[in-house]
């Protein structure tokens, strides 16, 4: 090895000099000649062939490269380094000279370069290691003489006949024999080091050192076979390279043997083999060998570029391209993009392979895929496993994985000692026999005996490990022992060659992976089923406080179902991310107030499940996971609401009965209680409406589902409203009317906007619109009131004012929005309610003479917009602040939070579109018809609307637009963009790049690329 | 497939059943604890025909349950490999389909359904023939090939294919609207 080096370096320092006196002699004469012959693929161009060549053929070589490439001096330099492979890194010309001024008696300076060429012919035909004796002028034959005798006795056996095991044995070093040393020299100089050694051995003929050994794989050491260690001391001395300060190592003998031995595990690269890149912009890539040169240590492989065309059409363009931080991501080459950049794209044909490649900037692209050459030592080769979706990426359609025999024999080396075992079913993938199946009888190393399954065939039949693959009939269980879904078991669906289709018992999903990957085995697991402390199917607290059940494991991370009723939440959360496991034996009761316990059978009776049915694994704070083996999402888990379940077996019908009569004086308790515990703020203001109709009218079942939630503490969870805290006071339809505790005002969410704080139902939709259709009852009810109003008789009155004026003066900026509250809320189920109600308070008037309460309430049915300036007629400043502390959750007034609904709902209407716009975003205004122009968002305002102002920069007129008149202006590349939506919300940055639907964001702050959705990034105003 | 067998359970019986009736008792007992219950080894239990005999009971000490050995035959249903049943489909996703054969499922993969049968998403999901001729949906009904089982202690599931001659929809209500 330390030979061959040297020989390039000579050849690199002939060709340089050729180069330069060629340069400067024929620059510009010869360049036009040169235009007519095919540029020389670089890769294929060997170095051998270059030298061999005589002068002429040389000449014209090196000038189709000036010509072809027209890059001159540069390229030139660029082949020469590509001849000596790695050694070029570390030795520049420099360098050597430097050496060579002590050592090498400057014969780069004296040889001419004819001659020199001439004697490299001669000296490779004959004794390729020894031209840099040329320079003590002796005899040539001489020193094929004295070679060919050194080499004679070590040459002596005889290759043809088989060397027993003996005479091998006999060979091995002795303590007789020169001993070998280790020597520390500076990383990366070995062969060097090496080479030195020899020019030395060959100056000083009385040094005492038999051989020097540069190993490849041995970065930091050479060895040095000698007597004696002082010799070794000798050789060493004044060598730069050589760290003088340490010891030379003594290598046992047992040892030696191996330092040379060649590894086994040798790089052994075959076309189609897979391997996966070490360095550079396509690090751990993976990549297909398509042509091997091991002669020259580089390897041809294909892979996906990552190639960013906009920066190499700049670079063509001659721009200045500024150093990037990011790699793109591989993509295949389109030549109709790259034309569309105005990249030149030329088609050029392989000499060797006759293969079309298209050629862009001096990279090969065939199909797609980059044809690249790589130093070998810049691949890795062992140990490389494909995943399916890289393979996938590599096929080409109508390609089948399985033909690709060789690019499976990569996943072979692979295969665990024991691979094949006896009884596995194979099937032969090579040879003669190809497609025969067998059993496995007797496995001896790395030889399988199979029985042949097909009659007429010996007994068994002995084959290679890699010529066989295991096999797999569909309908048999197996279990994944390799690969990503390591542990899975499953059911084979379909095999497709090599490779199987699973479905697995737990996931019912499809699984893919190689035949090779799996064994029979009648287990049936999800694969991992513990990470730390924490199991599959367990209940989890998370760290944000919520919970959810494990439903799956991946590698070091949870799939977490969330304890989110309705609507499934998965979240993919890490170990650390878990904060203990739930573990308690709760009880929760379901809509008919039974009892409901883990391992109780449920039935879900509303919600997104409606109907799924199954053992109740787990309850936490009211919530249920229920294990329905029928459904397929989430390992079969449902989340969901104690309260929207009824436990299955026994009658339910009993159950009903019972519940009912349970729940009735229940629910007459409740209301007592309600009226003096729980709700006491209700009487004032409503009773009088509502209580007295719904309680004493008994709206039974009806409203029952309502009041669970009715005056129940809850969270806004999403909204605009998100994260407040408030009490209910009012449930319509799918609406709830939420009396907010930080802000005294009243506002109307949808129903899965909120969030229990305490265990909560949901109450059954349909009771909503029951009641809406009960409420006509209400007045008949009224002629009770009287009974009643005694009791608010004494401090009725004030109160009644604080409730009137307060909330009313919190929904002034929302009167404008109850103009159409007449004639557009038939939908809204308590209108009618209300309108009877209206007269109700008529009765008050007695008591309250001053209150204006009359025209107040006969206003807010006719004419709303008068009651804004209605408020002050109630005393603002009357409030017992107690009492209306006391009150406020619940029964406002009908009429305000009526309006307060009319104007919510359009908010919640925007938020779905609307509320994702952020300030500086730039927009298109479409206002009235066609008129569309630029504006840009300077405020988004609570109910879904946009402050805009009009202008690409915002210069305009400001106005207030709604979220539907908006249509967002999508970023092109380059373009600065704000992330309107997703966990990036709000964050600006750089469009570098656009990929179909995404586009490649470069965030501002930080050196992340990001992958974002396109809709969801907003152009960002200059 | 079904087969007539003879199976014996020790049954404990409280001694409160001990009396006159304490044989049909046991027998009534017998049938609420067995029948419908899945063993891998012989499949379902689908009914008792009848009780072969009742051993000699044994006193269980300190509880003062009675054990006794209880031969009797019964039908059970097990799936096999290779079996040809006909199905009740229960649930379409675009994986494939689960039908029911009695007590025990099967999933058909899209895979071993017939390559021109294509699955369409919407309210109903459903296999169509790309001609609309057949068409796999809920409670459809199927003739298929059992192709593999998984015992478990109390579950059989099966996969099977459809995707082989004289397979496929045997009865379509959809079709029949």
């Amino acid at each position: 090895m330390p030979r061959r080096s040297r020989e390039e370096e000579e050849e690199e320092a002939v060709d340089d000099m050729e180069e330069e006196e060629e340069e400067e002699e024929e620059r510009g004469g010869k360049r036009s000649r040169a235009g007519g012959h095919g540029k020389r693929s670089r890769g294929v161009e060997s170095f051998i062939d270059d030298a061999d060549e005589d002068d002429d053929d040389d000449d014209d070589d090196d000038d189709d490269d000036y010509g072809g490439g027209g890059r001159g001096r540069a390229s030139k330099r660029r082949r020469s380094s590509i001849l000596i492979d790695d050694m070029a890194q570390v030795d520049d010309d420099d360098d050597i000279d430097d050496d060579s001024s002590d050592v090498e008696p400057g014969f780069i300076d004296d040889t001419d370069a004819g001659v020199e060429i001439r004697h490299n012919d001669v000296v490779r035909r004959c004794i390729p290691h020894s031209s840099s004796m040329l320079e003590d002028n002796e005899d040539m034959q001489e020193i094929v003489r004295r070679l060919q005798n050194r080499y004679k006795e070590a040459s002596h056996f005889d290759y043809d006949e088989e060397v027993t095991e003996v005479e091998q044995q006999a060979l091995l070093p002795s303590v007789k024999d020169p001993k070998l040393w280790m020597v520390k020299c500076a990383t990366g100089h070995e062969r060097e080091t090496a080479v030195c050694l020899m020019q030395k051995f060959i100056d000083r003929p009385n040094l005492q050192i038999k051989s020097v050994v540069a190993l490849e794989h041995l970065k930091n050491f050479i060895y040095i076979e000698a007597e004696k260690e002082a010799h070794v001391k000798e050789a060493c001395k004044g060598l730069r390279n050589i760290i003088a300060s340490t010891k030379p190592t003594l290598v046992p003998i047992r040892e030696m043997a191996d330092v040379l031995s060649i590894e086994s595990k040798s790089v052994d690269l075959s076309r189609d083999s897979w391997v996966r890149m070490k360095l550079g912009m396509y690090k751990g890539d993976l990549a297909k060998v398509v042509d091997v040169d091991n002669v020259g240590r580089k390897v041809t492989v294909k892979l996906i570029p990552r190639i960013d065309l906009q920066v190499l059409a700049n670079k063509l363009d001659g721009q200045e391209v500024p150093k990037k931080s990011f790699i793109p991501p591989p993509r295949f080459f389109s030549v109709d993009e790259a034309r569309e950049l105005h990249i030149r794209v030329d088609r050029r044909r392989n000499r060797d392979s006759g293969e079309y490649f298209d050629v862009v900037g001096g990279l090969l692209f065939k199909d797609g895929f980059l044809h690249k050459t790589f130093s070998i030592k810049s691949i890795s080769t062992q140990n490389i496993k494909p995943t399916f979706d890289e393979l996938e990426k590599f096929k080409k359609p109508g390609d089948d994985l399985n033909e690709d025999v060789a690019s499976l024999s990569t996943l072979f080396t692979n295969r665990k000692k024991g691979h094949f075992m006896k009884g596995d079913a194979v099937i032969v993938i090579k040879g003669d026999l190809k497609n025969l199946k067998g059993s496995v009888e007797k496995v001896e190393d790395s030889t399988v005996h199979i029985q042949p399954k097909l009659a007429g065939l010996p007994r068994t039949l002995a084959f290679s490990e890699t010529d066989l693959c295991k096999y797999f009939n569909p309908g048999d269980h197996v279990k994944v022992i390799s690969g990503v879904q390591e542990g899975a078991t499953g059911m084979v669906v379909k095999v497709e060659g090599h490779v199987l289709i699973i479905l697995s018992d737990t996931t019912k999903e499809h699984i893919r992976v190689f035949a090779d990957h799996v064994v029979e085995s009648s287990e049936v697991t999800t694969g991992v089923t513990r990470i730390g402390d924490y199991e599959l199917h367990e209940l989890a607290l998370l760290n944000n406080s919520s919970f959810g059940i494990i439903i799956r494991l991946e590698s070091e991370a949870f799939q977490v179902l969330k304890g989110v009723p309705d609507k499934p939440e998965l979240v993919l959360v890490k170990l650390r991310e878990i904060k203990c496991k739930i573990d308690r034996r709760t009880s929760a009761k379901d809509r008919y107030n039974n009892i409901v316990s883990t391992k109780d059978v449920v039935r879900v009776a509303e919600g997104a499940c409606k109907g799924k049915q199954g053992p109740v694994e787990h309850i936490h704070r009211g919530i249920l996971f229920i294990y329905d083996r029928h459904y397929l999402e989430h390992s079969g888990f449902i989340c969901a609401k104690a309260q929207s379940c009824f436990l299955v077996g026994g009658s339910t019908g009993s159950h009903h009965g019972n519940a009912m009569d349970k729940a009735d004086p229940h629910f007459h308790a409740f209301g007592s209680q309600a009226r003096i515990l729980q709700s006491p703020g209700r009487l004032p203001p409503r009773g009088p409406q509502m209580n007295s109709g719904g309680r004493f009218g008994g709206r039974g079942s009806g409203g029952r589902g309502n009041d669970t939630l009715v005056n129940r503490c809850i969270k806004i969870r999403s909204g605009p409203y998100k994260g407040y805290r408030g009490r209910v006071k009012e449930l319509t339809g799918l609406l709830v009317r939420v009396e907010l505790e930080s802000l005294m005002k009243i506002v109307t969410v949808k129903r899965e906007d909120i969030g229990e704080t305490a265990a909560v139902a949901t109450p059954f939709r349909e009771t909503c619109y029951s009641r809406g259709v009960e409420t006509p009852v209400h007045p008949s009810r009224t002629p009770l009131h009287p009974i009643q109003t005694p009791m608010r008789d004494p401090g009725a009155t004030p109160v009644r004012d604080v409730m009137r004026t307060m909330p009313s003066r919190a929904w002034v900026p929302l009167s404008p929005h109850r103009d159409n509250r007449e004639d557009g809320d038939s939908t809204w189920a308590s209108s009618p309610a209300y309108q009877p109600g209206t007269p109700r308070p008529r009765p008050y008037e007695a008591p309250t003479p001053g209150s204006g309460w009359a025209s107040w309430g006969d206003a807010s049915v006719n004419t709303p917009s008068t009651n804004v300036p209605s408020t002050p007629i109630g005393q603002p400043m009357t409030p017992d602040p107690a009492s209306y502390l006391v009150g406020t959750p619940s029964g406002q007034p009908m009429t305000p939070g009526y309006g307060g609904m009319e104007l919510m709902s359009p908010v919640i209407g925007g938020e779905a579109e609307g509320s994702w716009l952020l300030p500086d975003v730039l927009v298109n205004v479409s206002r009235g018809g066609d008129e569309v122009s630029n504006a840009v968002v300077k405020e988004v305002l609570l109910d879904g609307s946009c402050r805009v102002s009009l202008g690409p920069l915002g210069e305009g007129d400001e106005l207030i637009v709604t979220a539907n008149e908006l249509e967002v202006i999508r970023p092109k590349k380059n373009e600065k963009l704000k992330i309107m939506n997703g966990s990036l919300r709000g964050a600006t940055g750089k469009l570098i790049g656009v990929d179909g639907s995404d586009g490649i964001v470069k965030v501002e702050g930080s050196l992340d690329v990001k992958i974002v959705d396109m809709a969801i990034l907003g152009k960002l105003a200059a | 497939m079904f087969f007539h067998i003879v199976l014996e359970r020790n049954m404990q019986l409280h001694p409160r059943h001990f009396g006159p009736h304490l044989r049909d008792k046991l027998v009534s007992k017998l049938i609420k604890d067995v029948e419908g219950t899945c063993s891998g080894r012989h499949g379902f239990v689908v009914a008792i025909t009848g009780v072969e005999d009742i051993g000699k009971g044994l006193i269980r000490e300190g509880t003062g349950y009675v054990t006794f050995p209880v031969k009797y035959q019964c039908v059970v249903f097990r799936p096999f490999k290779g079996e040809i049943l006909e199905a009740v489909v229960t649930m379409v996703n675009k994986m494939g389909f689960f039908a029911e054969a009695g007590p025990v499922q099967i999933f058909v993969s899209n895979h071993l359904i017939p390559d021109d049968m294509e699955f369409q998403s919407g309210d109903v999901p459903n296999y169509t023939t790309s001609d609309g001729s057949v068409k796999i949906q809920k409670e459809s009904e199927v003739r298929l090939k059992i192709i593999g089982t998984r015992v478990d202690a109390t579950e059989i599931f099966c996969i099977g294919t459809i995707k082989d001659d004289f397979l496929g929809v045997i009865n379509d209500p959809g079709a029949a609207v």
